[in-house]
């Protein structure tokens, strides 16, 4: 499988009135044709930010250094016009929350063919037709009425799937799935997931799939990687990671979860405490705080990026099932 | 899959229920729409209707009262035709303040939306020079604006049509900072919405995006101003004219109001006349003003 995206230590911060506010650090990640990649962590963790600071989308207060090798070429210095020639084309970002990533007075058709006409170069009518090969490969109903209704008439999840029609019109190499299921219900949730399945594997799309859900990748992703405060803190691929977790804040991520078969009246599990501030830079392990396994080495010395062989990475002192 | 048929029935349904109660318009919709409508037309079309000259003296009819037969509004003291001199000042008041909305909005509206979208140095440079240009009262600017452009005494004369296009431009710079700044502020509330980032994405152009995405979303906040700034363009232009400052030979409504200023006691039609058509004017454009705003509170209360 030829790499297709390489990040070298990648770190983004962004400048505040109380200093520099360090999203992503030092993050390596690497990326097959083809393959699929879950990004998980809770909010603030940096997820979002990796993937739009790979795409080079981030506002203009935030300063990144690190390599993005996208198809062998480090395009981490090119300028803003030179990097929009990948966008739509290249890469392509599927946005979470539906309702506000449709403009709100324009049709569902003069939005869809956007990119198809000005970045294809597309003529209307070859636009509108494969416009509506497009609604009816994400599976919507009378396409062809679909062009003229505004983003109000649709239901959540039809607005997603018009998302991701925009997103794959012009068959992208890499495609950025930003908790792309948030906004949705579990029932449509399911529907989207398989749908971009499909359209991954008919078309040979990469895929990074961020979210905070680890139910959401594990039928979904060949390779995991758990981020905690800007941190990638376990890397791995998916059978791996499930059958083997190292981090204790993975675990904790995975009993978070509500589960069906737990008695009614139950807890939920939760991770206690909160990230630490992201524009301090504190000694040891940043989930040393929350950790239920906390020792004094992890208070004191941050733990590097360990290689636990099988491709599996953890950022721990003291790993699950030990080292 | 279920959803999806769901989804089909749905919105065949709502195709196929009757169709939504037609919007009861209020009733200051036709009247101020009225009000404007007639306006547009005689400025238009006032020209081709059987109506004595409006430049000419009537030296039989001098200071004749409304209902005379043949000047049916009466005529001044000095014997011109009143009716004929409101329909020639619905022309120039409205074309003068049209042309300096349109042009001060254009302006206004591209410099503000691309300040706005692009933020930066520009943006705070822009937004400086508007709040420099705000702070002036806008009867001050137009009037200083006016006696530098078209300075005019008994040996520099300068003419009508200068006075009227150096009256229309100096309107129009009054305008582009009050439409600029309602620009940038509406075009700051959308710029940074999902819908843009999402097109940027996928590769589009800026100046496309603010064409495609940006201007449709602005569009209607501009309108609401602009009909307001229709209204403040015609007092400001009718104020300059009793300053004495306007347009020479009593041609807009302001200048007649100014010329039958000192004829009150003997004829108050002068006055009490083209004054009604400019607070009827002015009334009626805040009015629609008011109108398309509500419009858009209710819009966006749905989005």
């Amino acid at each position: 499988m030829t790499t297709l995206l390489k990040l070298e230590d990648l770190n983004v911060s962004f400048a505040t009135p109380r200093g520099a506010l360090k999203a992503v650090r030092n993050v390596s990640i690497e990326l097959g044709a083809g393959e699929s990649l879950g990004v998980v962590g809770e909010s603030g963790s940096g997820k979002t930010v990796l993937s739009r600071a790979t795409m080079g989308l981030l506002p203009s207060t935030a300063t990144r250094t690190g390599a993005i090798i996208y198809q062998g070429q480090d395009i981490s210095g090119w300028s803003s016009e030179k990097v929009r020639e990948l966008w739509g084309v290249g890469m392509a970002m599927i946005f979470q929350d539906p309702m506000t990533a449709l403009n709100p007075v324009r049709r569902i058709g003069a939005q869809v063919t956007e990119s198809l006409t000005v970045r294809l170069g597309m003529d209307k009518k070859a636009a509108k037709a494969r416009a509506i090969e497009l609604l009816k490969r994400v599976r919507i109903p009378d396409p062809e009425g679909m062009l003229r209704k505004f983003p109000y008439q649709l239901s959540g999840g039809m607005r997603q799937r018009i998302m991701i029609a925009i997103a794959v019109s012009c068959n992208p190499e890499l495609l950025f799935a930003d908790e792309p299921t948030t906004a949705l219900d579990v029932t449509v949730q399911a529907q989207v997931l398989e749908l971009l399945d499909e359209l991954r594997k008919e078309y040979n799309t990469a895929m990074i799939l961020v979210t905070h859900d680890l139910g959401v990748v594990a039928g979904h992703t060949d390779k995991i990687a758990v981020m905690y405060a800007g941190d990638l803190v376990e890397y791995a691929p998916t059978p791996q990671l499930f059958a083997n977790m190292k981090m204790p804040y993975t675990e904790a991520l995975l009993k978070s979860i509500p589960r069906l078969e737990t008695p009614t009246g139950t807890r939920l599990p939760v991770i206690e405490g909160r990230m630490p501030d992201p524009t301090k830079d504190e000694p040891g392990c940043a989930f040393a705080g929350r950790c239920p396994y906390v020792q004094d080495k992890c208070r004191a010395e941050k733990p590097p990026l360990t290689d636990g062989g099988n491709n599996h990475y953890y950022r721990c002192w003291f790993p699950i099932g030990g080292k | 899959m279920s959803d999806v048929t769901t989804a089909t029935e749905e919105t065949t349904a709502a195709e196929s229920s009757p169709a939504p109660k037609k919007r009861r318009r209020p009733f200051g919709f036709y009247l101020a729409g009225g009000w404007l409508g007639l306006v547009v037309f005689l400025a238009l079309f006032g020209g081709f209707m059987p109506l004595p000259r409006w430049d000419e003296s009537f030296y039989d009819f001098l200071g004749s009262p409304p209902g005379t037969s043949g000047h049916i509004l009466g005529t001044t003291q000095d014997g011109y035709d009143m009716l004929a001199g409101l329909v020639n000042g619905a022309r120039l008041s409205s074309s003068i303040a049209f042309v300096a909305v349109l042009l001060g909005g254009s302006i206004g509206s591209f410099i503000g939306i691309t300040s706005a979208y692009f933020r930066g140095r520009i943006d705070l440079i822009v937004t400086s020079i508007f709040n420099v240009m705000l702070s002036i009262p806008n009867l001050v600017l137009s009037l200083a604006l006016l006696s530098v452009l078209a300075y005019s005494d008994a040996n520099h004369p300068a003419s009508t049509l200068r006075r009227v296009v150096v009256l229309m431009l100096s309107l129009t710079i009054v305008i582009v900072p009050i439409l600029g700044r309602i620009a940038r502020a509406s075009t700051l509330q959308w710029a940074g919405r999902e819908f843009v980032i999402a097109s940027k994405s996928m590769g589009t152009r800026n100046f496309t995006i603010i064409r495609k995405h940006i201007l449709p979303n602005v569009a209607p906040a501009i309108l609401a101003i602009g009909f307001l700034a229709i209204g403040s363009v015609i007092i400001v232009e009718g104020s300059l004219a009793i300053l004495g400052i306007g347009i020479p030979g009593g041609g807009s409504w302001g200048s007649m109001l100014a010329n039958g200023r000192s004829n009150i006691q003997f004829s108050a039609w002068e006055v009490y006349m083209p004054a009604l058509c400019i607070a009827f004017t002015v009334i009626s454009c805040n009015w629609f003003g008011d109108y398309v705003r509500n419009l858009l509170d209710k819009r966006e209360a749905k989005i």
